[in-house]
């Protein structure tokens, strides 16, 4: 069992299929028993570049049919998964989210999220390791409001040690509203040249 | 300690009227800054106006900005919202800057917030696209005609094989190969 978990371990490698893994294929991986069985009788037959090549076509078939279902839009509503501010929040058009403590963006700006770790419609998902590759999917949002939360109390106390304190804090908040979600290019298209990008991270 | 966190209310994220959908729509439209002439609780707020007010009066053209000189009273910012809401902000004997500073967090804020202990940091329309999870999901479908207890069900994924099992194949598989010999020689063994 273990010899045909690397076996398939090394596939995936072999496989150049880059940044993205698909849910389904990734389903379709999970060793059954039978499969195993038919390991043990025969260990010696296992060919491991027709198993990869029997992986690249389904991979390829399964971006055919959502690039398919793009160009007709007949996908839906996406959602996704957005690294923001150290949180992840599970996002789909017209939400509206929280960010908390001090953060730049000031009310009226139009920002991209750009860290998505996994977009998704109805019929397919496309799971990044850790995020999808930068310009699949574009993420519009808006920043509505900068508050402060609510006065929250602070409170310490020590018995018998005349040690008391109470402190009152409020922390700055801010409201972003999600305006589209989008696949901004094929799933198993190249990404265009482009110039080294100025971002972080 | 204070207890006033107990009878705060709570509630969940929203934004009026759908905005920034379309476009972003300041909800701050009315400011009134009362401040005295000569007492000096007022005087950060007679700086600011002095030296910053003109300037964001220009800076945001939507807001409509009102100033009320008023005799032996404590300075004071109020802001009128579009949802109806007012707050009303005493700035007595503060400086100039967080004079600037709070009423910057009146031009950025939908209403008074202070009065709403947030559940969620979230919130959304569509809870689910895909459906909600179930234990059923991607699961086979004899799954849900198993009648329990059921012996497949309840025997490990994998067990090895016992030294005994192995041993009765190795016999099995002697007799196959020896057929009739192993048999004569049994016999002989019992014969003597």
């Amino acid at each position: 069992m273990s010899f045909l978990a690397q076996a398939v371990r090394q596939v995936l490698r072999q496989v150049p299929n880059r940044s993205l893994s698909l849910a389904g294929a990734m389903r379709s991986l999970s060793i059954s028993p039978a499969v195993g069985q038919q390991n043990k009788l025969a260990t010696e037959s296992v060919d491991i570049s027709a198993i990869a090549k029997d992986q690249q076509k389904e991979c390829q078939s399964i971006c055919e049919r959502i690039n398919r279902q793009v160009q007709k839009s007949e996908q839906g509503r996406l959602f996704a998964v957005v690294h923001l501010c150290g949180k992840q929040f599970k996002i789909t058009p017209g939400d509206v989210i929280l960010v908390e403590g001090y953060w730049p963006p000031t009310i009226g700006d139009e920002i991209s999220l750009d860290k998505v770790l996994l977009a998704g419609a109805r019929d397919f998902t496309l799971v990044g390791r850790p995020i999808l590759e930068p310009g699949l999917v574009s993420v519009k949002a808006t920043v509505v409001e900068k508050t402060l939360s609510h006065t929250k109390t602070h409170f310490r106390k020590k018995r018998r040690k005349q040690y008391m304190r109470i402190n009152f804090q409020r922390s700055p908040h801010t409201m972003v509203r999600i305006n589209s979600i989008e696949l901004a290019r094929p799933v198993d298209g190249e990404a265009p040249p482009s110039e080294p990008s100025k971002r972080l991270f | 300690m204070s207890n006033s966190h107990l009878f705060l209310k709570s509630g969940f994220p929203r934004a009026p009227l759908q905005n920034g959908l379309g476009r972003y729509v300041c909800q701050l439209q009315r400011i009134t800054l009362k401040f005295c002439k000569n007492n000096g609780s007022s005087r950060g707020m007679r700086d600011f106006i002095e030296n910053h007010l003109v300037d964001f009066a220009k800076e945001n053209p939507g807001i409509v900005v009102y100033v009320k000189p008023r005799r032996h009273r404590t300075p004071v910012l109020v802001g009128e919202y579009l949802n109806g809401e007012r707050e009303w902000m005493s700035c007595r004997n503060s400086t100039q800057e967080e004079i600037s500073k709070w009423i910057d967090l009146l031009k950025t804020q939908n209403g008074s917030s202070s009065s709403l202990r947030l559940r969620k940091m979230w919130h959304t329309d569509v809870p689910s696209i895909q459906g909600p999870w179930t234990p059923f999901l991607l699961r086979s479908p004899d799954a849900q005609g198993q009648v329990y207890p059921s012996e497949d069900a309840s025997k490990p994924l994998e067990t090895p094989q016992t030294a005994t099992e192995k041993l009765i194949e190795l016999f099995r598989q002697q007799q196959l190969e020896g057929g009739n010999e192993a048999h004569e020689v049994l016999n002989k063994k019992r014969a003597e």
